[in-house]
């Protein structure tokens, strides 16, 4: 028997387009995830019916949404359990925030497909009909899915693998020195160990709470401008922010440093980034910034190429959009106040090799085409999936697989501190590397017999 | 066709798959021939005289508890009990013996002549009939042909075998015994995928010219922990082993003569075990280290030999007498036997069913070496599943496997038919998700009724087996029941014990899990509350409540991860149904036949697209309309 145990949770609706966002539960602890969430243990809504509620923060009580909500009582729901769903404002930030208010009542986040699964299941769906919503997935889920793992490989990956990297280091240890109980090991440090994980274990603490639900309200979406010198992102800069900020001179590579403001553009704050430009120089202190462009656009939640539309394609703009290919990227092609500029300077090829999605005609100096552009800074999250994850939940998902990762090293901690056998201290290391290995891949058993025989010398 | 012989099952190979294969057949009431080339050498050990050791102890008590001979027979001829990792947990422990080689092989005779149903026959394989696709007989060099309705094929190393000392290479199956080469070809035009791979062996020196003062005594455990569940004691002597070490001059020379070793010299192309290396290996490898650990073992106890473990070689023989002599203690030692390489064929186990047998050929069953795993362990359990499995497909019964969760021998034909070999696969507990579950105390209550069904463990063994059982009972119950409080006479002894004044009372169970409490003071507390209990037995059962909060936590973080790992597969389920499944995948599918979403999961190269998919028909399949 198929069983669900646990109640899912998802964002039914494409983020940040439209003007409401549906979120749907399904599962045992729907019900009183609503009853929470509206502030009323007793709440006893009518099923199938429509109700207009504010909902919640369960843990500080603040004011989340004024939203619609609807219980759909088992079976006579869309997968057959319990479901509810919450018709909320399309703010991608305040559904965030409103997913999070579910996982912390015990929810999880759903996988593509889930709720789909449960439907035929519960005999609610035939699976013929299930296929063909999962087609549309699956030509989906490859793009969502490398879009939101270049997004989070940026930021997470780099972050994650080297504790991962010595996560599994120690285990290596660990393991060699109860399989190899004859051999001629080092003296197990018990000491030096326990500091290491308790180092790990900190650094995941410290990781988690950069997820926190207050980042994105706070520091909200992360756009960097990259382009060439004097392709006018500093003047696009300016301009989205409406004032003058970063300095605007005519010698190339003024802007020497990364300089950050933030904006809010349909009520979704955006951290926007202004880097130098990308260009092999020789100045030491130019060098740095440009590595820094990197750093920034790969830690950035969409990259926006600034292209001087007056002039011809330069072998700069080209590497420009290359780089940008692998990250939800926008193109402002600027300067369409000037008589050269053309729109077809970027043909339909070029776009076509870099999968751009959207090239804006924008003037800096005019503020020609500025709604445009603002617009098409939410469109990449609005791809129009059934189910589709999107960037910031994708998120939700990791953070708690963070802290899943964070109560069994946790545990195995405390069994390393009491001196406790080696095998009760690996139970905890391996459940984090296995929920770490959910978001940054799997380790297998073979890889880590490889990790111990290449670490230390061991066969009679 | 005609036979000059015909049985019920024929197993080719008188190796440590072999015996088990004819054994179990045999005793499952199929008519057995046990053919092999050399009916002296019927249990021979090729290396290492040792039975044991972490993963695979485990697996040893496995086949003991399911019915199988290799833990009686070590038993008998052990001359060197350890039980490994006694100060670690119950799950990590495991038993290990050497042996006298010779005694080994003669009590490994002797069980499998005193088999009924079981008959022995001397002979070189060179062919195997088949008819229909199936395996119907085989033929031997002189040109006897024996019928069977199932076969087993346990050759080991012998396979096209070449043997590398120096750069000299030439053909054996092991030292002094002839390669089988005509069968190996056989195989091949069969079109079974055949690999090649190799392994080694140290040299073996005469103990009289050893300076035994130079090396550290590693004496045998007081008390002997048998393999079998039907061995009441270790009556016979022990022996102690001798631990050295090599140094940088013999570091020094080995680098220097790196061009004499086949394996660098590139004469041998094929994979060895990593587990396994050699001393050209340790050396170019690990060159900080300054000593490699080196263990002397007896051969027995009516011989001077000793086994060199941990100088795997294939250098040429002068030179290993020079480096040999190197050693501190072996300035006049001599060498009596010469290390060596041997290579040898393979077949590809993702061939293999998960009940050994041949998706090409069927009635055809393939276990030990020849599946690209290395120990003799490893090799005897394979035996055992596939002696039984022809059997039963001899006499048309379903057939019998094990699952990850049941046992090592379970994970360990898993692991091969799901992923191949890429080097000699030894078992380790760190392949196993479920360490805690498997432990070697606890392999017959895991097994034991399984055996029993297949009519392998006879009524001795099955109501020693029921006598454990009810005591393992008997003394849980007491844990739970017995408590020590405040006014009890032992309320001192405990509060000792914890460091601390408690005022409620507590169970020996909850005692015992407290940190620094061991079995041997919840057995004093036994005893002063007159109840009188073996430690084994308390240790178990004490083993099981250690574990089962973890298991438990386990289990939650399998479900959450992987909800659906235990949803079963059906029989019959056509995987061809299932949408976005390649034609790879659904033959490795087939193949593998996994019984639940979890096996499936695991196989290597199925996309989560289409697992999902796979879930969904299993899913819709719950249904009486989909």
């Amino acid at each position: 028997m198929v069983d669900f145990n646990d109640t899912i949770v998802a964002l039914a609706t494409p983020p940040g387009r439209s003007g409401i966002g549906v979120i749907r539960l399904s599962g045992t602890a729907s019900l009183r995830a609503l009853q929470r969430l509206v502030g009323c243990e007793d709440f006893d809504p009518r099923p199938n019916v429509l109700v207009l509620r504010n909902l919640i923060d369960p843990l500080t009580g603040v004011t989340l949404d004024q939203a619609f909500v609807c219980y759909f009582k088992a079976p006579h729901s869309f997968t057959g359990e319990d479901v509810v769903e919450l018709q909320c404002h399309g703010s991608p930030v305040l559904l965030r925030a409103i997913i999070d208010a579910t996982l912390a009542l015990g929810a999880r986040m759903a996988t593509a497909g889930e709720f789909s699964l449960r439907a035929v299941a519960n005999g609610r769906m035939k699976l013929s009909e299930a296929e063909a919503i999962r087609d549309l997935i699956d030509a989906q889920t490859d793009a969502a899915a490398r879009q939101a793992t270049r997004q989070m490989n940026g930021a997470i990956s780099h972050a994650l693998q080297p504790l991962k990297d010595q996560l599994l280091g120690i285990i290596v240890r660990l393991e060699s020195s109860l399989e190899f109980v004859e051999d001629d090991l080092p003296q197990l440090e018990q000491q030096q160990l326990l500091d290491q994980v308790r180092l790990i274990h900190a650094r995941f603490e410290e990781m988690a709470a950069t997820f926190k639900r207050g980042r994105l309200l706070r520091d909200g979406l992360r756009v960097t401008l990259v382009g060439r010198p004097n392709a006018g992102k500093s003047s696009l800069f300016n301009m989205l922010l409406g004032r003058s900020r970063a300095i605007v001179h005519e010698v190339a590579g003024t802007t020497r440093d990364a300089i950050t403001e933030s904006l809010g553009v349909d009520g979704v704050p955006i951290l926007i980034t202004d880097t130098a430009g990308l260009r092999a120089s020789v100045d030491p202190v130019e060098v740095i910034g440009v590595d820094r462009t990197r750093r920034e656009a790969a830690d950035s939640d969409l990259v926006i190429v600034v292209i001087d539309g007056s002039q011809p394609l330069a072998d700069e703009d080209q590497k420009a959009l290359l780089e940008a290919a692998v990250h939800s990227h926008v193109v402002a092609l600027n300067k369409s106040d000037l008589d050269t500029f053309s729109a077809a300077r970027i043909d339909d090829e070029a776009a076509a090799l870099v999968k751009t999605s959207a090239i804006v005609s924008v003037s800096a100096k005019t503020g020609a085409g500025l709604e445009s552009l603002r617009s098409a800074l939410l469109q990449p999250f609005a791809n129009g999936t059934v189910n589709s994850e999107g960037l910031m939940i994708t998120n939700a998902r990791h953070h708690d697989l963070l802290l899943r990762a964070i109560e069994a090293i946790a545990s195995s901690e405390s069994l390393l501190q009491q001196n406790a056998s080696e095998e009760l201290t690996l139970v905890g290391l391996h459940d984090a590397l296995r929920y770490l290995g959910q978001i940054s891949g799997e380790t297998t058993s073979e890889q880590l017999l490889g990790e111990i025989f290449s670490t230390f010398c061991i066969g009679k | 066709m005609v036979f000059d012989e015909v049985f019920d099952v024929i197993v080719i190979g008188g190796g440590h798959a072999g015996c088990e294969a004819a054994s179990a057949a045999a005793r499952l009431g199929a008519n057995t021939a046990l053919v092999t080339i050399n009916l002296d050498l019927i249990g021979q050990m090729s290396c290492n005289p040792a039975i044991g050791g972490i993963g695979k102890g485990h697996l040893v008590r496995e086949i003991d508890a399911l019915g199988g001979i290799m833990g009686r027979v070590i038993d008998r001829t052990g001359v060197q009990f350890r039980l490994l990792n006694r100060s670690r947990g119950p799950a990590v422990r495991a038993p290990r013996a050497q042996a006298d080689r010779t005694l080994y092989r003669l009590e490994m005779r002797r069980t499998l002549e005193a088999t009924p149903n079981l008959s022995l026959r001397q002979g070189v394989v060179s062919n195997l009939i088949v008819e229909d696709n199936r395996a119907v007989g085989i033929e031997l060099q002189d040109t006897r042909r024996i019928g069977a309705k199932s076969i087993v094929i346990a050759t080991g190393t012998f396979l096209n075998g070449r043997i590398h000392t120096g750069r000299r290479t030439y053909s054996g199956g092991r030292t002094g015994e002839p390669a089988s080469i005509e069968f190996a070809e056989a195989l091949k035009t069969l079109g079974l995928k055949v690999g090649r791979l190799k392994t080694g062996t140290p040299p073996r020196l005469d103990g009289r010219t050893i300076d035994w003062n130079a090396f550290e005594r590693q004496p045998p455990d007081e008390q002997p922990v048998p393999f079998s569940f039907s061995t009441e004691a270790i009556t016979q002597e022990q022996l102690d082993c001798h631990i050295g070490f090599t140094n940088e001059r013999v570091h020094e020379a080995v680098k220097r003569n790196l061009h004499e070793s086949p394996l660098y010299s590139g004469q041998i192309t094929s994979i060895g075990p990593r587990y396994c290396p050699s001393i050209e290996d340790k050396v170019v490898k690990f060159p900080e280290k300054n000593r490699h650990q080196l263990f002397l073992e007896p051969e027995g106890y009516s011989t001077n030999e000793v086994y060199l473990n941990g100088f795997s070689t294939s250098l040429p023989a002068q030179l290993q007498q020079e480096l040999v002599c190197l050693i501190s203690g072996f300035e006049e030692a001599q060498i009596i036997r010469p290390g060596y390489a041997i290579e040898y064929d393979f077949v590809d186990p993702k061939e293999l069913t998960p009940f050994l047998e041949t998706n090409l050929v069927r009635g055809l069953f393939l276990a030990g070496q020849i599946n690209g795993t290395t120990g003799y362990e490893e090799a005897a359990c394979q035996g055992l599943i596939a002696g039984i499995n022809a059997a039963l497909s001899a006499t048309g019964r379903p057939l019998f496997r094990l699952d990850r969760k049941e046992a090592y021998i379970g994970v360990l034909i898993d692991d091969l038919i799901s992923n191949g070999v890429d080097e000699p696969y030894r078992m380790f507990t760190s392949r196993s998700e479920y360490r805690l579950l498997l432990r070697h105390d606890n392999a017959d209550s895991r097994l034991g009724p399984r055996g029993r069904e297949l009519g392998l463990v006879g009524d001795l063994e099955w109501e020693r087996f029921n006598r454990r059982r009810t005591r393992l009972a008997g003394i849980r119950s007491i844990l739970d029941h017995t408590r020590v409080g405040p006014r009890d006479s032992n309320y001192e002894y405990v509060r000792m014990l914890i460091g601390q004044d408690f005022a409620d009372s507590l169970s020996l169970a909850q005692l015992a899990l407290r940190p620094n409490i061991t079995p041997h003071h919840i057995k004093d507390l036994l005893v002063k509350t007159n109840h009188n209990v073996e430690l084994s037995d308390l240790e178990s059962s004490l083993a099981d409540k250690l574990y089962s909060g973890y298991l438990h936590t386990q289990e939650n973080t399998n479900r959450r991860l992987n909800q659906h790992d235990s949803l079963k597969i059906p029989a019959g389920f056509t995987f061809r149904g299932v949408r976005s499944l390649s034609h790879e995948m659904i033959e490795r599918l087939e193949r593998a036949q996994p019984r639940t979403f979890g096996q499936a999961r695991k196989l290597p190269g199925l996309t989560p697209a289409a697992l999902s998919n796979l879930l969904m028909h299993l899913a819709a399949g719950q249904q009486p309309t989909a």
